[in-house]
């Protein structure tokens, strides 16, 4: 259990999805009581993402149901708290991340028929150590719902102390272990 | 305005003790607890606005909504 009021917390694009869904009590009195206590904080490359899925969803929808996404779409904009530029600092941090681990720890996605491409996967992968980066510079833990990927970056981290003077250690925290 | 004798009781001591009269008191309170309950509404307010962000989207859509784009595979 993590004590909502040790935030503020930094959250990962797949993680503010995850709790946003989720139907586990324990975990949406968590969101409450954090929400009573702090915004949630995200990098610009998370609203990139999600701004980037809303439109494609929008593109390939039929017009009687972009009404409903473009208000999924403005929800998402009227919920977001802070959001942490990609500036100087990040840019230094996860251009050092990116160096240290160049290749995506887990293989594209697939699903049934549908597959990510590489170029796909190394994008989401160099967005993902742009979020670490970002939590790092901003010295707040990293809510995340992806161990397998974020895991290496703190390890490659812990390792290459020298890369990140006064910064880090990157502090992780799963969804699920939040309640 | 009324106040319940046991809430005014509990002021009046902490009003002695700070050395403030009992209107402070009671006005810190109320200002804490109006602050309180508009931290409430707006956590549901925004817990409310993330839930209609993510629903009614497909499982593949919501994957979109978290930047991982699939694509059909081509058959060989």
């Amino acid at each position: 259990m993590v004590d909502p009021a040790s935030g503020p917390f930094l959250f990962d694009t797949s993680a503010e999805s995850w709790l946003a869904r989720t139907k586990q009590s324990d975990l949406l009195n968590w969101m409450r009581a954090y929400l009573s206590l702090h915004p949630i904080h995200v990098s610009a490359v998370t609203v990139l993402e999600r701004i980037r899925g809303y439109g494609l969803i929008w593109r390939h929808a039929r017009e009687e149901r972009r009404e409903t996404i473009e208000s999924a779409r403005v929800a998402y904009l009227s919920a977001l708290g802070p959001v942490w530029p990609l500036d100087g600092a990040v840019a230094v941090v996860a251009g050092e991340i990116m160096a240290l681990v160049p290749d995506p720890p887990t293989p594209p996605k697939r699903s049934h028929h549908l597959a990510e491409s590489r170029q796909e996967r190394l994008s989401r992968w160099r967005f993902d150590g742009m979020i670490a980066a970002t939590a790092l510079v901003a010295r707040m833990p990293l809510i995340h719902n992806n161990a397998a990927d974020f895991e290496p970056v703190r390890s490659a981290i812990e390792r290459s102390p020298t890369r990140f003077p006064r910064l880090g250690p990157l502090e992780l925290i799963r969804c699920t272990s939040l309640a | 305005m009324t106040l319940p004798s046991d809430s005014l009781t509990k002021a009046k001591s902490i009003a002695r003790a700070r050395k403030v009269n009992l209107s402070t008191v009671i006005s810190e309170a109320l200002s804490e607890g109006l602050k309180a309950h508009a931290a409430t509404e707006r956590s549901e307010e925004v817990l409310a606005l993330y839930r209609k962000s993510f629903s009614g989207f497909s499982d593949n859509e919501l994957s979109l909504l978290d930047g991982i784009v699939l694509e059909p595979v081509a058959r060989r």
